[in-house]
């Protein structure tokens, strides 16, 4: 079906019109750069071909086949932008009318002079274009005058025609006033601007004309545009948007002196988000003016690459901000804008995540602990307050706040938990750490909201209610005190030697099932510090200091009782081979079903024959063993050394049922 | 299948019909046991060994209570293996 391109549609565009909506013909498509993600088109009107360049919003069109070479789309939204002596059309929306089509016509580029151009154009241009312009609805008569002669002088008394029988007199504002109506739309069409030989200015809004004349200066509001469709290559731009975050003051010192800086986040109705900053004067302009959670109109600022170091926003741009640059705030709350745009990841995902990635988690608050006072590395002593959250992956992680974090919302969230409340708490902008695990920890940038309004936080909060809060914690913080990070990974203990487990940089984990075939007396506990450092028992062996005492050398200081934990050798087997872990405190008890201070009392104190038999009981008991396996030195060698993280006790319902899916699984092969 | 034959297997009791034990069997089909059962009451699960007279029956000789909890699952599994490709493997 053979279609019509809209004929002059290049030249229209090229003239400032923007609401011509024309079908034009895609003839090439290149991709920008290697960094970028931009698309470059050819697209013609049968006639003429032009540069455009399409919104990034837009490239999924280009992506899925939609947009192709030889394309047929109608422009819905899109600017004329002119870049060193160029016009590119830019496209921020568009509709594909027929994906494949022949090349139609023979078209050719268009030269460099827009005005030249527009002069053969301009008798079909205000025929195809909807509505005439709005002159006559802004004018005053003497401008209506002052337009007139420029009009002649480019030869379109053709066009003309149509108002002379009207125009004939001096009074020409009356005029065409009346004649305003009959034409319909107050269409800013721009026609009779596209004839003055100056150069266009890339937005074409109505044009306020001042008592003294011709002269035109663009001062009306620029368009609104969504954030993920600026970019430098355009003329002026202007976004809505609402303030998410606001940055502290900063002074800093650097080679060309002193200087302040400040940034703030921004968010509009589709979701796009973008950093402005601001440095020295601009502070002071724009400082006290912007606050959190209120709508802005901003425009005339320069847009750079942003710093993916310090700016975590999904934008590749950042605003600054100069002295001409507005920041104007729009009264009335605009409810397509959301407050807050989060993109929350399940604590599961933050296993896998890599170190100093930046993450926005929410979860219930389930234990908060005191502040500690920190020296940092400058020297300067900071605050740091260590919290948990859990969220509905079931999982737990260890929260770092640091800083006035600890003093504001730390404090309130350890007065919450402390009156029995679990507060839920939304991280946005938090940064993954290697230590201990998996943890979070606060960054400049992050924020803190305790019990938001938002969708994520009830559904979290009938989570807990419904039974979240019973099921058992399973940390990914804290390597060696709770159990290590599920991992099911099933070995026997053959494998364990074959496959060189433990040899890597960082510990292996398996799950294998054994039986106890031996465990060591000689030395089964020691003698623990008992104190706590912040919220970890000190744990370190202690040694006598006088008859009575002990001493502990990490704390510094003595008492009379000592705890004993476990440190149990034992040797476990399974129908491959056998090997020897090591079982630290907990699962020391849960192997011997005694503290272990019972039994070191019973084996030096009372009844060491009751002792033995305790132990001897506990033989070949088979358990599932979750080990911590990893090499180290000792000594001069290297020694693979295996830990008992945890021992469960066998499911027969489950065992049977892995064990079933091995014979399948062997079948199958 | 095993009509006529030996069999063993562990039935969920479901309830008494006229002298005879119905129960549930691994595969979840009614199965009804007859025969004499022991003095001692019957636990939820019970193993019974006996000749198969029907595709549905079976005259028990021996039973023995296998508490209230079985994983019918894994059974049902370990009776398709028995009689499958891996019967060699069984007595």
């Amino acid at each position: 079906m053979p279609v019509n391109l809209t004929p002059n549609a290049i030249a229209t565009i090229n003239d400032g019109d923007v609401n011509l909506k024309p079908l034009v013909q895609v003839l090439d498509i290149k991709q920008m750069g290697s960094a970028q993600e931009r698309y470059r088109l050819l697209v013609s009107d049968s006639v003429l071909t032009q540069h455009a360049m399409l919104g990034t919003q837009l490239n999924d069109r280009v992506k899925t086949g939609l947009v192709k070479k030889g394309s047929i789309i109608q422009l819905i939204d899109y600017i004329c932008s002119q870049v060193q002596k160029r016009k590119i059309i830019v496209v921020l929306n568009l509709e594909t009318i027929i994906p494949d089509c022949e090349i139609i016509g023979n078209p050719k580029m268009v030269s460099d002079a827009p005005a030249q151009n527009a002069l053969p154009n301009t008798n079909s241009m205000l025929l195809s274009t909807v509505g005439y312009n709005n002159l006559s609805s802004q004018s005053h008569g003497s401008n209506m005058h002052s337009i007139r002669p420029a009009l002649s002088s480019q030869g379109h008394d053709g066009n003309m025609q149509s108002f002379r029988p009207t125009s004939s007199t001096q009074n020409q504002g009356g005029k065409m006033h009346t004649f305003q109506p009959a034409l319909g739309a107050q269409n800013y069409g721009n026609d009779v601007q596209s004839f003055r030989p100056t150069v266009q200015p890339p937005y074409q809004p109505p044009p306020s004309y001042r008592n003294h004349g011709a002269v035109m200066k663009n001062e009306a509001p620029a368009r609104i545009i969504p954030i993920n469709a600026l970019n430098p290559y355009q003329g002026r731009w202007a976004i809505k948007a609402r303030i998410t975050a606001k940055g502290d003051l900063r002074r800093y010192n650097n080679a060309r002196g002193d200087g302040k800086v400040f940034s703030f986040d921004l968010l509009d109705s589709d979701g796009g988000e973008i950093r402005v900053t601001c440095f020295n004067a601009v502070v002071d302009r724009f400082y006290d003016a912007v606050e959190v959670g209120k709508v802005y109109l901003i425009s005339k600022g320069s847009l750079k690459p942003a710093q993916k170091n310090f700016n975590h926003l999904k934008n590749d741009w950042e605003i600054f901000l100069e002295a001409t640059s507005t920041v104007d705030l729009c009264p009335e709350e605009d409810g397509s804008i959301p407050q807050q745009q989060f993109s929350f990841k399940p604590i599961s995902e933050i296993e896998s995540a890599e170190n100093n990635s930046i993450f926005d988690v929410i979860g219930i608050v389930i234990s908060v602990n005191p502040s500690v006072p920190i020296l940092r590395k400058n020297g300067m002593e900071t605050q740091r307050r260590i919290l948990n959250l859990k969220d509905g992956s079931g999982w737990t992680i260890e929260l770092t706040l640091w800083g006035d974090f600890c003093n504001k919302e730390g404090q309130k969230l350890q007065e919450m938990v402390g009156s029995g409340f679990f507060p839920i708490l939304v991280v946005k902008a938090g940064k993954v750490s290697d230590f201990n695990g998996k943890s979070l920890g606060t960054i400049s940038s992050t924020q803190l909201f305790i019990n938001p309004d938002i969708p994520e936080a009830h559904a979290v909060k009938d989570w807990f209610d419904r039974g979240g809060c019973d099921v058992a914690t399973m940390s990914i913080s804290r390597d060696i005190v709770q159990g290590g990070p599920k991992n099911e990974a099933r070995k026997t203990v053959s494998q364990i030697k074959h496959e060189g487990l433990g040899r890597s940089d960082k510990p292996d984990w398996a799950t294998v099932r054994a039986s106890i075939s031996f465990i060591k007396t000689d030395t089964f506990c020691y003698t623990a510090c008992p104190l706590m450092i912040g919220d970890r028992q000190c744990n370190k062996k202690v040694t006598r200091s006088g008859n009575s005492r002990w001493q502990c050398d990490r704390c510094n200081q003595e008492f009379d009782e000592c705890d004993y934990r476990y440190l149990l050798q034992i040797q476990i087997q399974d129908h491959t081979g056998l090997t020897w872990v090591t079982a630290f405190q907990e699962s020391g008890e849960e192997i011997l079903g005694y503290p272990a201070k019972e039994l070191y009392l019973l084996k030096y104190e009372s009844n060491d024959t009751r002792f033995a038999d305790i132990i001897r009981s506990r033989l070949f008991y088979q358990y599932l063993f979750r080990l911590k396996i990893k090499e180290e030195m000792y000594g001069d060698e290297q020694r693979v050394k295996i830990t008992i993280f945890k021992a469960d006790k066998v499911s027969y319902s489950s065992e049977s049922r892995y064990m079933l899916d091995l014979i399948s699984k062997d079948r199958a092969h | 299948m095993h009509v006529r034959k030996r069999v063993r297997t562990v039935i969920q009791v479901v309830g008494a019909d006229r002298g005879a034990i119905v129960g549930k069997s691994p595969d979840d089909l009614q199965l009804v046991v007859k025969g004499s059962p022991p003095s001692a009451p019957l636990s939820n699960f019970v193993e019974v060994i006996g000749i198969a007279d029907s595709e549905k029956s079976i005259q028990a000789e021996i039973w023995t209570n296998f508490g209230e909890v079985f994983d019918t699952h894994s059974y049902n599994q370990l009776c398709q293996l028995a009689n499958g490709e891996y019967q060699h493997l069984f007595l």
